[in-house]
């Protein structure tokens, strides 16, 4: 009896957090082109439901209806198989991702997170290196010039950003002496981490930017030079499947960077819920995700790889020196 | 000294990244400025000026007689040969014209028939939404030229307005003068 109600909470936990994740998507759209709208003076959607909110619901009828096209000197298999193997990963990851402690519903405690990993940094990492196979196959499935050249793009830029993302949370992991993510909130419980580790922060966050193909580090899918990038070919559902991903991406990123840095749902000066601190941490950069996008330019190829490389590398190695010399005084 | 402080200065700048947050707090302060955009045509419309080369209308004198005497000056100086004009003689004396037909399918809007008119008969007035399904609707006859609304007294606004529909695509406003859009844009 004990392990079937374990069993459905768990089952329950992980449809709850699918629908979510699923559902995350339209109202970020919207919001998305809201920003966009009235960074440059627009409105945005404003024709479909009240302020244009429905207007996602609109996009995805509308994706669903059209044309499931698959060119005809494709790799099928690849093509079909791209979508969800970039869709899946952004997905597991938030298995290992706590959103609190826990809540007692029915006089049950009940722990807002599905697993609590003592390596969940890592799985987190290895997880999210899974995506990039979805993005290089859909480019090269696809057989497109546009395609190729966006996966290429996306390839050499998630493996050399993916170092210095790496490099900046071991920082936090020396901090918090675990890899496991609702340790390393709880060990911010007094002082965020962003204090101790301003470099880490900022290395993550950029970091995060470009793992994210965001502006300014969305060379893969520049739409001035390549289109679309690697879902050029793509349309209808598939296509939404990869929309679903990036926004899954995002919303990762800003998941990852609260927990790391922000004191996870550890508040500050007003007491709210915590779940409720977490919410809003997120949201505020997921908003910075969205304001970035409509201020910079986009950054030239040979600048990205510099920037990684020449960067982000050593200033994410000088912090664990200088984390680990200071942490040892 | 000062140009050495100066650079000093840029490098320290842009160690902090003031050219990204200046950026930024450019985008966060339009993000709060008025839209200019126009709800055309559902709520808002735009109010030609004066000036405003419309769509053509004949005018009549204070006895309500056209006052095109059908001269045909102005189909002669059409520059697409779209107005056509057959004169009449009535019973006074004098001459009208039995049919002035205008194919705004092929106007330009070049408002040379109405300064060319020797009787002050015909001009172009304010009206800007006369699309049509077909281009046969888009020749105009004398009566209904005569039925148009003339040149604007106020210009420049954008009035509340809506969208009808029902008999015509059509935006109907009652006000005269609205505000004008060309004051909210932002310039920063």
């Amino acid at each position: 009896m004990e392990l079937a109600v374990a069993l459905g909470l768990i089952v329950f936990k992980v449809a709850f957090l699918i629908a979510i994740l699923l559902l995350l998507p339209l109202p970020l759209t919207w919001l998305e082109r809201k920003v966009a709208g009235h960074m440059q003076q627009r409105m945005g959607p404003m024709r479909v439901g009240w302020h244009g909110l429905l207007q996602p619901v609109a996009d995805g009828i509308k994706l669903l209806t059209k044309e499931d096209h698959i060119p005809a000197e494709a790799d099928r298999f690849l093509f079909k198989l791209a979508p969800i193997l970039a869709l899946a990963p952004p997905f597991l990851v938030f298995v290992a991702i706590p959103f609190g402690e826990s809540i007692s519903v029915l006089g049950t405690e009940i722990t807002l997170y599905v697993s609590n990993m003592n390596v969940a940094l890592l799985f987190v990492f290895a997880v999210i290196g899974i995506e990039v196979y979805g993005v290089i196959f859909g480019g090269w499935a696809a057989n497109s010039k546009y395609a190729v050249l966006g996966s290429l793009r996306t390839c050499a830029q998630m493996i050399s950003y993916e170092i210095p993302m790496g490099f900046a949370v071991i920082g936090v992991v020396m901090l918090a002496q675990s890899m496991s993510l609702l340790d390393i909130v709880r060990a911010q419980a007094d002082v965020w981490n962003v204090v101790y580790q301003p470099v880490g922060f900022f290395v993550f966050f950029v970091a995060g930017l470009a793992e994210a193909q965001r502006i300014p580090f969305d060379l893969a899918e520049a739409e001035g030079d390549l289109g679309a990038g690697f879902h050029t070919e793509y349309s209808g559902i598939r296509f939404a499947f990869f929309m679903v991903s990036e926004y899954a991406i995002v919303l990762l990123v800003s998941v990852l960077v609260v927990i790391l840095f922000f004191g996870g749902w550890n508040g500050v000066l007003v007491p709210l819920p915590p779940l409720l601190w977490f919410v809003l941490k997120v949201a505020f950069f997921v908003y910075l995700f969205i304001w970035f996008r409509f201020t910079f330019p986009r950054y030239r190829y040979d600048q990205l790889m510099a920037i990684g490389w020449k960067v982000l590398l050593p200033l994410s190695m000088a912090n664990i020196i200088i984390t680990g010399v200071l942490l040892g005084a | 000294m000062s140009r050495a402080k100066d650079r000093v200065g840029t490098w320290i700048g842009w160690g902090f990244f003031a050219d990204l947050a200046n950026g930024l707090a450019l985008t966060f302060g339009y993000m709060f400025s008025r839209p200019v955009t126009m709800q055309y045509p559902d709520q808002e419309k735009w109010l030609p000026y004066p000036r405003y080369r419309g769509h053509h209308f004949l005018k009549r004198d204070e006895e309500g007689e056209i006052k095109c005497v059908a001269c045909e000056l102005c189909a002669r100086i059409c520059p697409c040969d779209c107005i056509e004009v057959i004169p009449y003689e009535d019973d006074k004396g004098k001459r009208h014209p039995a049919k002035f037909e205008i194919d705004t399918a092929r106007c330009l809007f070049c408002g040379l028939c109405e300064d060319a008119c020797p009787a002050d008969a015909i001009a172009l007035g304010q009206q800007y939404e006369f699309s049509s399904f077909s281009s046969r609707d888009l020749v105009i006859g004398r009566d209904d030229l005569l039925a148009k609304p003339g040149k604007a007294t106020t210009g420049g606004g954008v009035v509340a307005a809506r969208l009808n529909t029902k008999k015509d695509v059509l935006v109907e406003t009652k006000e005269t003068q609205g505000y004008n859009w060309w004051r909210n844009i932002r310039r920063t």
